[in-house]
């Protein structure tokens, strides 16, 4: 285990942070027993004031339990929206990488349109025209991001089938699907479970922006929310922003270290140039 | 044989046009879509919520969409409403799309092109200085550095910016792309301008620049165990050589391709920017189309910074056609 | 003896830490005259590469220099600053690498990468002098060439352009690293006359890197024979391949390929693999390249027929079209009788069972994320065998092979290269097939490996009475185990014949330049010597 730690300190620090902030979700509703739109006393309280350890916003809500609260978004939205766009990733660049040919021109046009418009943007118009909410968000979020996974899938696949191991299967008389199931899928996962935790990273990014523009699904308290709230009010209270963009930074560099320990442990044969 | 590939540019270059082109009408095609899968009438979609606009603007609406007509003949309507550069109008601001749009474009781009300059030349020079030499100090903090701002939500950048050099320092103005009460001419505007830029340019660069660092760190140790590398060293060359003259210039190919694909993200970025230091530009005008609901100009404005990333993706490509004899085919 | 050029004492280069042994190099001695051809033979591992990095000051930070002294014209080479070391590099020492595709920057013009040579080391340099050298390694149109990026050029082209970096400002010492070792054999042999003639005319020393006797016998005045870092004989080329004294050298020698002496195998009458007219185009850019032209084959039940030709030839092409992996664009393959170009997928199936494949690579063609025992089940399960059975199978099958069955629940990446072949030929004989094609299987292997591997395919084939057909592009591996030879160039067989018949007496002048071409044939044959000597 201590030499693991050595070995892959990025990765460890990752996965604790991550643990940590879904500890943090779990324990919200025990910590902060009440709704973060509550207003719980006096406004622009600032951090460490009685009853406010982080301070208090422009109505005297708390933002402690909105930081709390807003950790179940974070990690709902990031989590589901990378699934799904997995999921749309992994079926359209295998079918691209195995079948080849006009289906493999076809499904890289396809990821190359919504790679190179301004899909930010095209997430605010589909959040906005389906009306705000946890599932337009995910809808959004996994819309614009599954491209680069396709991609991945794809280019794992059409080396793959070049390798030898993989047509000695095929001179076997395997079928295609289980040379797809056993053979093809573990060895292109790899860099697919990287991409994920990076992706997960991104959807973070990406939902904490929608809600800072006003797009977050109004029943649910986020980070985001709160920046923006803040915003207008930064000269009274810096820390109804400053605060819960402090969460995100953690919680996103959290994912980014996970995601790039992935990468060392699982590819070894970068592992000895790329750690320091 | 370089003289083929003269010959090949010009067909090659329509080529990419021609992709491009299809691109815009996928997009224009999109649009039409989200108007008509957004729940309810389209108009009513177009218009914001229905409860706003009166009956006549909406009965206007649908004529102009002929939404009586057949949903194959509407696009092709639509289509060819876009192609000869009708965007239709702004409810809100019942001026003509496209003269709104083109009126706030060169703020975002005086934005948008001076940050991606920036931080282009910065990330590549730091991810060159980290590559020299792995894991040592220099490294260790430019890595660090870039590993805290490629976390960093832009708009959380851009409000500690904010918080820092205008509120508590009062350094450096936060509002607005000049100083509106005091009309300046000649330099003294230019200067105003720039001094407006800095927070903003700043805000947006350092993102970027995270990007630009780590792949050009990556792509410089990449390019060093190659054989030709050793090929130069055993003909003599000095280290600083290798580094500028052959390991650079092989690691900036991926480098091209990323600042392609990442125009894209540049407007997204512009949108929360401009958002912070309301700054006159595309992403500005979004957020406000987006407070009143203003569905078409939005879907406009998706158009057009759609047909300004495409061109830019056109130049990386012709950059990378420039850069790398190797390509012959796009 | 000549002059004494570069001297070598004692050294001793280390390796890193999670190395299979302490030093890479250890207390190795030698030395060099000028204009002399040393060559250094050993098998991968064997730490003769490092001697020649460690001589150029290019070693890896992960492997120092332990101990002894390098000596070139008297200079210290152990002991200069990088700066000066940098100077001597180009000029006194040039080195040619083992990779000529990748050995030149892509971005670079020809011209300018060996205009280089002169900058770096202050000296002006005119397009005519470039050009000498390009005349200089036999390079066409010179004034062309120095306009022409990498990629344009062939292989062989390419380390020819190295060579004139690397004899630019006429260097004393030419390191050459398995400068042939990825070059087709006609190529090679041009590249070792080249080579050979630049030693003459300016009277440069070379030290020569391969693992290959032939080339050996081929180019080298002296022979250092280097085994798991240490020097186990040294001498003159004529005693070493001649007289070895060492066990180790010997072993090797012996393991060079030979053709077969014994009496030639009656050839049967039923053909159990015929093709005819097998075409195949690929479209490269705008170009058409023919890789099979109007390919006809007889294979007859238990034969074995050899496929010899260099890289482009389309041999593996044919290999593939066979096995269904490429599909032809027309002619007939017909397998006993059955016309296996018109069978859909499902019915391929059961011909799977009867004609397998063997692979080159052996670190390529196992997956290795699957132990060593689902690998080989593989083929029975997909044809209905219980898992049960088929893992009674997998360990039958590794026994025959010559590994032990305990190896089923092992991973792939735990044997060596020798032994991972075994496990593919296990996997290829699991569901007992009747024909094998092999392409080109002992291509990757060190040379004592490979004669193992063909031994047991050799011993495989009589046992059970398999037929063959034996891709490879070393015409001495195909004279060992070939019944026939068929000599493949551009997509077309231009010559077919029992494999003595076309060794003594080669008909088509492309099998005579390839025969020719064999290194160590021409200067009298290596292996006869290997006869003698095993």
């Amino acid at each position: 285990m201590r030499s693991f730690i050595r070995r892959y300190p990025r990765m460890v620090i990752g996965a604790s942070i991550i643990l940590a902030v879904i500890c943090l979700a779990i324990a919200a509703p025990i910590l902060f027993p009440f709704s973060p739109w509550e207003m719980r006393g006096a406004p622009f309280e600032p951090p460490g004031s009685p009853g406010f350890i982080l301070g208090s916003d422009a109505l005297g809500r708390d933002i402690a339990a909105g930081l709390a609260h807003g950790t179940w978004v974070s990690l709902l939205i990031g989590g589901v929206s990378t699934l799904a766009s997995l999921g749309i990733g992994i079926s359209l660049g295998a079918l691209a990488g195995y079948v080849g040919g006009r289906v493999d021109d076809a499904v890289m046009r396809f990821a190359e349109f919504f790679q190179t418009i301004p899909s930010f943007l095209l997430a605010i118009l589909l959040v906005a025209i389906f009306r705000p909410s946890i599932f337009s968000i995910i809808t959004a979020i996994a819309l614009v991001s599954w491209p680069p996974v396709a991609r991945v899938v794809r280019a794992e696949f059409l080396s793959l089938r070049k390798r030898e191991f993989v047509q000695a299967a095929e001179v076997l008389g395997v079928s295609h699907f289980r040379i797809v199931w056993q053979t093809l899928l573990p060895n292109a996962l790899p860099p697919v479970i990287v991409l994920g935790s990076l992706m997960v990273a991104n959807a973070v990014l990406t939902e904490s922006a929608l809600s800072f523009l006003g797009l977050g699904d109004a029943n649910w308290m986020s980070w985001g929310f709160l920046v923006g709230s803040g915003r207008s009010v930064i000269r009274i209270g810096w820390w109804i922003s400053v605060l819960p963009g402090v969460a995100i930074v953690i919680t996103v560099l959290g994912l980014n270290l996970l995601g790039e320990g992935l990468q060392t442990w699982l590819n070894p044969r970068l592992s000895k140039r790329d750690l320091p | 044989m370089s003289s083929n590939r003269l010959q090949a540019m010009p067909r090659l270059i329509g080529w990419r046009v021609l992709k491009m082109a299809a691109m815009v009408l996928a997009i224009v095609v999109v649009n039409f879509l989200l108007i008509h899968a957004a729940p309810g009438d389209p108009a009513s979609a177009i218009a914001g919520q229905s409860g706003q606009a009166d009956a006549e603007f909406m009965r206007q609406l649908r004529e102009q969409f002929g939404l009586d007509k057949p949903l194959p003949l509407q696009l092709w309507i639509y289509i060819e409403r876009v192609l000869t550069l009708d965007l239709g109008v702004s409810h809100r601001l019942q001026r003509p799309i496209l003269t709104v749009i083109f009126e706030r474009l060169p703020a975002t781009l005086l934005l948008t092109g001076t940050a991606f300059l920036i931080a282009l030349a910065s990330g590549v020079a730091l991810g060159v200085r980290a590559a020299r030499k792995p894991g040592g100090i220099a490294d260790t903090l430019i890595m660090g550095g870039s590993l805290f701002f490629y976390a960093t939500p832009l708009f959380l950048v851009g409000i500690v910016l904010v918080l820092v050099f205008g509120v508590w320092l009062n350094w450096l103005p936060t509002f607005g792309m000049e100083t509106v009460d005091m009309p300046l001419q000649g330099i003294a505007r230019a200067t105003d301008i720039a001094r407006h830029a800095v927070l903003p340019v700043i805000t947006l660069a350092v993102f970027y620049s995270a990007v630009y660092v780590r792949l050009t760190r990556a792509s410089m140790v990449e390019v060093s165990s190659y054989p030709f590398i050793k090929t130069a060293r055993a003909k003599g060359a000095s280290e600083t050589r290798i580094r500028w003259v052959h390991m650079l210039r092989n690691a900036l190919l991926p480098v091209i391709t990323l600042a392609g694909i990442q125009a894209g993200h540049l407007v997204g970025g512009s949108i929360l920017v401009e958002t912070v230091f309301a700054w006159p530009g595309i992403g500005s005008l979004a957020f406000e189309a987006l407070l009143a609901r203003d569905y078409d100009l939005l879907l406009g404005i998706f158009l057009c910074t759609s047909v300004v990333v495409l061109t830019f993706n056109l130049l990386t490509d012709l950059v990378y056609l420039a850069f790398d004899p190797r390509v012959q085919a796009l | 003896m000549t002059c004494k050029l570069l001297a070598v004492e004692q050294l001793s280069i280390g390796l890193p830490a999670y190395a299979d042994r302490a030093q890479a190099v250890s207390k190795v001695s030698f030395s060099l005259g000028e204009g002399e051809i040393l060559c250094v033979v050993g098998e991968s591992g064997s730490g003769k590469s490092m001697i020649a990095n460690s001589i150029m000051g290019l070693l890896s930070k992960e492997l120092p220099v332990l101990g002894g002294r390098i000596e070139l014209q008297g200079i210290d080479l152990l002991n200069q600053t990088p700066a000066q070391l940098r100077i001597l590099r180009g000029s006194r020492m040039g080195m040619v690498f083992q990779e000529p595709m990748a050995a030149l920057n892509p971005l670079m013009r020809i011209g300018d990468q060996i205009a280089e040579v002169f900058q770096v080391h202050g000296i002006a340099c005119s397009q005519e002098r470039v050009a000498d050298l390009l005349r200089a390694v036999n390079l066409p149109d010179p004034e062309v060439l120095v306009r022409v990026y990498p990629h344009m050029l062939s292989g062989g082209q390419r380390q020819r352009v190295v060579i004139a970096m690397a004899i630019a400002l006429e260097p004393s010492l030419l390191i050459a690293d398995e400068p042939t070792t990825a070059l087709d054999v006609t190529t090679q042999a041009q590249i070792l006359k080249l080579i050979r003639d630049i030693q003459r005319r300016r009277n440069t020393g070379v030290l020569f890197i391969t693992h290959d006797f032939g080339v050996v016998r081929e180019i080298a005045d002296r022979v250092i024979v280097m085994k798991d870092g240490e020097l186990v004989e040294h001498g003159s080329a004529d005693d070493v391949l001649e007289r070895p004294l060492h066990d180790y050298t010997k072993k090797l020698l012996a393991a060079v390929p030979r053709p077969n002496m014994d009496a030639p195998r009656p050839r049967a009458d039923r053909a159990i693999l015929q093709a005819s007219g097998l075409r195949k185009t690929y479209w490269r850019g705008s170009k058409e390249v023919a890789a099979l032209n109007d390919i006809s084959l007889d294979l007859r039940k238990g034969e074995t027929i050899g496929l010899v030709g260099e890289s482009g030839s389309g041999k593996s092409t044919l290999a593939r079209t066979i096995v269904n992996l490429v599909t032809p664009d027309s002619g007939e393959i017909r397998f006993e009788g059955t016309d296996l170009r018109s069978l859909s997928r499902k019915q391929w199936k059961p011909f799977r069972k009867r004609i397998q494949f063997l692979f080159q690579d052996p670190f390529e063609s196992l997956d290795p994320r699957r132990t060593v025992g689902d690998i080989i089940s593989d083929g029975p399960i997909a044809h209905g065998t219980s898992a049960a059975e088929a893992r009674a199978i997998a360990r039958e099958k590794l026994q025959l092979v010559g590994l032990d069955p305990s190896a089923v629940v092992r991973w792939p990446h735990e044997f060596s290269g020798g032994q991972r072949q075994r496990i593919g030929i296990a996997r290829a004989l699991a569901m007992n097939a009747e024909l094998l094609i092999a392409d080109e299987p002992v291509s990757a292997l060190d040379v004592s490996v490979q004669a193992q591997i063909l031994d047991l395919l050799e011993g495989l084939r009589d046992k059970l009475g398999l037929s063959m057909l034996f891709i490879t592009h070393d015409m001495r591996v195909a004279a060992q185990i070939c019944d026939r030879i068929a000599v493949m160039k551009l997509g077309e067989i231009v010559e077919e014949a029992p494999a003595r018949e076309l060794l003594s007496n080669p008909q088509h002048p492309y099998t005579r330049m390839l025969i020719a071409s064999v290194p160590g044939l021409a200067a009298g044959s290596v292996v006869g010597s290997a006869m003698e000597t095993s």
